[in-house]
């Protein structure tokens, strides 16, 4: 009675030993596949006497005689299926660390990912950037085609004033009003492009902040067009107004430029020029990257002259509503091209080739 | 502006052993700059730049008296010989007995602050001598006879343009002329020296002989009929000063630039004129024979008042980074010519008559700095604390997409804003709202474009025989019209592809929507005529699509074109810059490929849309394959609560199926 009670106890329908069979099957190929454990410790875990197939394995008594074979069959392609699956685990492994009988080339080209090129001015921008960033100067970006009150007028040129002539501006037609003459195009409400990126001077001060650590980067325009010049190129213009300035501290910012740029061997110096928006003005030369001032044939005396720069006018700051009784600053606005077209190695010796959008140019870098 | 000075020249202004390379280096780390030096024959000539505000310095005493107070700052004496400001003026025109012939001038003192002229007779029109010849030669003046070389002679060596006519040619009746300076009226007509005929644009500095003939545009060019001749027995000597706007107004508007006129619009001193006539005196009866046959005529009404500027010794010390001693100041600023005073607190300065560019302080510093030398001075990074700002995020922005465009095999190009008419035509843009260049440098560059569609189209033209299959990126400004104000500056990327690349060019840009964070915007309907009937407008960001026939045939383009417009400002204007964190789910996925026969034109877009929110296990539908009328989806089903069973799949599967039945009267495929 007690017997035949716990054999009905511990008996196991045959449908419910192989659809547990079957889960565990499901089971241990999703382990296989995602583990990372070795096909040794796998093989304990799932086919040993101690893994749970093995458990129920030894229950196979349970299920009721005449279904007996049948489970039996199913346990043995579980564990075959298994074997199986742990197989392949391992030769897909050995298959990949080795194939001793297949000859590898390994001289063959590898396959690249796909190269594209950003224009040679795109990673000057970029470079010159980041290093203005480190010693606090923020890019920013005024219009290229602006007032020339901004352009002029407000960098102390007022109307006629010869020094205009240093800039070969281009003006801009209202639609609809007949041409002007050359000389009637120079007033406040004319628009001009802008022929350096020093309209972002008076606009940036104009935003009431100080001090003032900007570069300006932008297109400009000019009516010439030869080796050295296109009408179209990008300048970038440095602004910092604060208490105090010295002209160490325009030196100081841009030998840390040059360095950053051009490489440590590189130093500047200050010649003496004039521009009406700053006083006093200085023309910008590098020591040449080949003979590191000595002279040779590339630099004539051991000098590259870079650009213009100098401390800002009064008329300027206050043109921007700054009181140069307290504050005062320095700028300086330099050609993209020139500056990139002057790191040695480069071999650029047309500017226009910049602008030729020609596919072979453009996929050298 | 560049003058050519010869070292011998240059020597008799200035008493110095230094040599000529010393001059040149220099010279131009404290002054003006010496770019080079020829060596013709046996002289040695200096090509030095000259900045616009000392037009003092233009001429050999002026550059001397540069080096006269720099070279002693590198140990080498040097000293300013015949300063024309300090010689005794020997008035030879006093001595004359002679003064028969007789001026009548009338001028006008804001034109012309000082006027000075003297008439000549018995003069001998000659070839120059040689001395004469070889200095102007050497400074890059043609030589043309003895009168019109000395007045070249003064340009040069004092910086005092000076004109001579021939008097008889503009006398009125015996022994008298008449000389009136005047604004020019617009239209007046008159013939340069050069046989150049000029219709005048009125306000420029004339004068007329009394009879409405002019015999002078001042300042610039002398007229033809008033022109030394080789006949020429009598001569007015003529040195003046005009305003300085007036000569420039002139010299643009009729496209004539002379070197005279680039010193008087320069500003030249009225304190020099008559050093520089006595010494014009002096050449014209050496070296013509003539002599003086009139009185003196110096006109100056309003002679030049010396003035004061200060500066305070702080300021000047912040500038420079070193406190100047007394002595250092006085040294340097009294050999430029400046009368110096200085104080514990304050330098203050009497301004010499050629250096009115002398007017602030700051003007004062520059000397200081200049001559004590920018190369002695340190070079220190600012110490302040830097100002906080927030970066322009367009600027970030843009780095990134182009970044990543290059690392998608994409070349980038830079094409000029401006563009031609015909390209203006091609695209149909309208010529009244666009920004045109009045005085362009060619024709192919007079509009600034308002989009990036001609020049890219432009660029496939030109690489397509060099490179059949090109993807080009532009990322530039486009100059959108606002009547009566500037130009709304819109950066625009733009992308071609040559070939049918629809779906290559749309994954681009869901590919950078995805990158800001903005889901790519629905579909409107509009239609662009720019493109074919194969587009889409990607909502109010831009659009994607083949390139119109009509543009393809107007720039002889024989390849289809494939084109991506993206309104930059708009994006990043929109764009979610912090991503957010979705837990990671603690079950796995489960996945499934149901593969539907769809009727034909059934667009694939809004089913997946459909599908993808029928049911909370879908999590993801994505597009598997495509062939004939079979379109198969890869069905991603998850959840955050449960390992999903085939059970728990059947009931969202099953929603999948009928949704596409009912919705899109498709049918599962069975195989």
């Amino acid at each position: 009675m007690t017997n035949q009670q716990d054999n009905d106890a511990l008996t196991i329908a045959a449908p419910h030993f192989i659809g547990l069979l079957m889960e565990m099957e499901h089971q241990a190929r999703e382990l296989i596949a995602t583990t990372d454990k070795s096909a040794e410790e796998l093989r304990i875990l799932l086919l040993g006497p101690k893994s749970e197939l093995g458990k129920l394995t030894k229950q196979i008594r349970q299920v009721p005689p005449v279904d007996r074979g049948n489970v039996g069959v199913v346990v043995n392609e579980v564990k075959e299926s298994i074997e199986k699956a742990l197989q392949k685990k391992l030769s897909a492994i050995s298959d990949q660390l080795s194939a001793p009988n297949d000859w590898f080339d390994v001289t063959a080209p590898g396959i690249r990912p796909p190269e594209g090129h950003l224009h040679i001015v795109s990673q000057a921008i970029t470079e010159i950037t980041r290093i203005f960033e480190r010693i606090g100067f923020t890019r920013v970006r005024h219009p290229e085609v602006d007032w020339d009150w901004y352009a002029f007028e407000s960098l102390n040129m007022p109307p006629h004033h010869p020094a205009r002539d240093e800039w070969e501006t281009f003006f801009i037609d209202y639609p609809g009003k007949p041409p002007a003459s050359r000389a009637d195009l120079e007033r406040k409400e004319q628009i001009v492009l802008t022929p350096h990126t020093s309209n972002g001077q008076v606009r940036e001060m104009e935003k009431g902040s100080l001090p003032i650590r900007m570069i300006n980067i932008a297109k400009c325009y000019r009516r010439q067009l030869d080796v050295s010049h296109t009408p179209m190129f990008h300048q970038f213009e440095g602004l910092y107004v604060d208490k105090e300035v010295s002209i160490g501290d325009l030196k100081g910012v841009m030998d840390f430029f040059f360095k950053g740029y051009y490489g440590p061997d590189r130093v500047s110096r200050l010649r003496p020029f004039h521009f009406q928006f700053t006083e006093p003005s200085f023309e910008v030369d590098i020591n040449c990257g080949v003979c590191l001032g000595k002279g040779c044939k590339l630099c004539k005396d051991g000098w590259l002259e870079l650009g213009g720069s100098g401390m800002v006018h009064p008329n300027v700051l206050r043109s921007g509503g700054i009181d140069p009784n307290v504050y005062s600053g320095f700028a300086f606005g330099w050609g993209v091209e020139r500056v990139a077209m002057m790191k040695s190695g480069t071999k650029l010796d047309d500017v226009r080739l910049l602008y030729s959008n020609d596919v072979r140019f453009l996929e050298q870098f | 502006m560049n003058i050519l000075i010869p070292d011998s020249w240059l020597r008799e202004y200035l008493n110095t052993k230094a040599t000529p390379k010393q001059i040149k280096e220099y010279l131009s780390l404290c002054g003006p700059s010496v770019e080079r030096i020829h060596k013709e024959a046996v002289e040695v000539i200096y090509d030095v730049e000259i900045t616009t505000n000392r037009p003092d310095a233009m001429s050999v005493v002026g550059v001397a008296r540069e080096a006269a107070a720099i070279l002693p700052r590198f140990g080498i004496a040097a000293k300013l010989l015949h300063d024309p400001y300090k010689i005794a003026r020997k008035q030879r025109w006093q001595d004359s007995k002679i003064a028969n012939k007789t001026l009548t001038i009338k001028t006008d003192a804001n034109l012309n602050p000082r006027w000075t002229s003297i008439v000549f007779e018995g003069v001998t029109v000659k070839p120059s001598p040689n001395w004469l010849k070889k200095k102007l030669e050497a400074t890059g003046i043609r030589s043309l006879n003895n009168i019109i070389d000395i007045t070249n002679y003064l340009m040069r060596g004092l910086g005092q343009p000076a004109h001579a006519f021939d008097f008889d040619a503009i006398s009125d009746k015996a022994n008298h002329a008449t000389m009136i300076l005047r604004a020019s009226k617009k239209g007046e007509k008159l013939t340069t020296l050069d046989g150049k005929n000029h219709t005048l644009p009125g306000d420029d500095i004339v004068i007329e002989d009394g009879k409405g003939r002019l015999i002078d545009l001042c300042g610039v060019m002398g007229a033809q009929n008033s022109a030394i001749r080789a006949s020429t027995k009598t001569v007015i000597l003529f040195l003046q000063t005009y305003d300085p706007m007036h000569i420039r107004r002139t010299m643009m508007n009729l496209a004539h630039r002379t070197e005279a006129g680039g010193l008087f619009e320069k500003g030249t001193d009225p304190e020099l004129v008559l050093s520089a006539f006595a010494k014009g005196v002096e050449l014209v009866t050496e070296l013509s024979g003539g002599s003086i046959a009139s009185r003196l005529y110096d006109i100056y009404p309003k002679p030049h008042k010396p003035y004061t500027v200060s500066l305070t010794r702080t300021k000047a010390d912040a500038y420079i980074g070193k406190h100047l001693s007394d002595k250092e100041i006085m040294e340097i600023l009294n050999t430029l010519g400046f009368q110096t005073k200085v104080t514990k607190e304050v330098i203050t300065v009497s301004v010499p008559s050629f250096r009115r560019d002398v007017t602030i302080d700051v003007d004062i510093i520059e000397e200081l700095a200049r001559i004590y030398g920018y190369h002695n001075i340190t070079s220190t990074l600012p110490d302040t604390a830097p100002p906080v700002v927030m970066p322009d995020p367009a600027l970030g922005g843009e780095e990134e997409i182009k970044m990543r465009l290059r690392d998608w095999g994409y070349t980038e190009t830079y094409t000029y804003s401006m563009i031609s008419e015909d390209l203006m035509d091609i695209f149909g843009l309208d010529k009244a709202k666009v920004y045109k260049i009045a005085n362009p440098l060619s024709n192919e560059w007079v509009y600034m474009r308002p989009t990036l569609w001609p020049s890219m189209l432009s660029s496939v033209k030109q690489n397509l025989n060099i490179k059949p299959d090109l993807t080009l990126f532009e990322l530039s400004m486009t100059y959108i019209y606002r009547a009566g104000k500037l130009p709304d500056e819109k950066p625009v990327l733009l992308i071609a592809w040559t070939g049918d690349q629809f779906y290559n060019a749309k994954g681009i840009g869901e590919a950078i929507f995805a990158l800001f964070g903005i889901p790519l915007a629905a579909s409107h309907p509009v239609q662009m005529d720019w493109y074919t009937e194969k587009q889409l407008q990607l909502g109010a960001y831009g659009s994607v699509g083949l390139v119109h026939q009509k543009f393809l045939d107007a720039l002889q383009i024989h390849t289809p074109v494939t084109i991506l417009e993206l309104d930059i400002e708009g994006l990043i204007a929109h764009a979610r810059s912090t991503k957010q964190y979705i837990p990671i789910p603690k079950y796995p996925p489960s996945f499934e490929d149901l593969a539907f026969v769809l009727p034909p034109q059934t667009p694939v877009g809004p089913m997946m849309a459909a599908l993808k929110s029928a049911h909370p296990l879908v999590t993801d539908v994505t597009l598997l394959d495509k062939y004939e009328t079979t379109t198969t989806f890869h069905i991603t089903y998850l959840s955050p609560e449960k390992n999903l069973t085939t059970e728990d799949l059947r009931p969202a599967r099953e929603k999948l199926i009928a949704l596409a039945q009912q919705k899109f009267g498709t049918t599962l495929k069975t195989i």
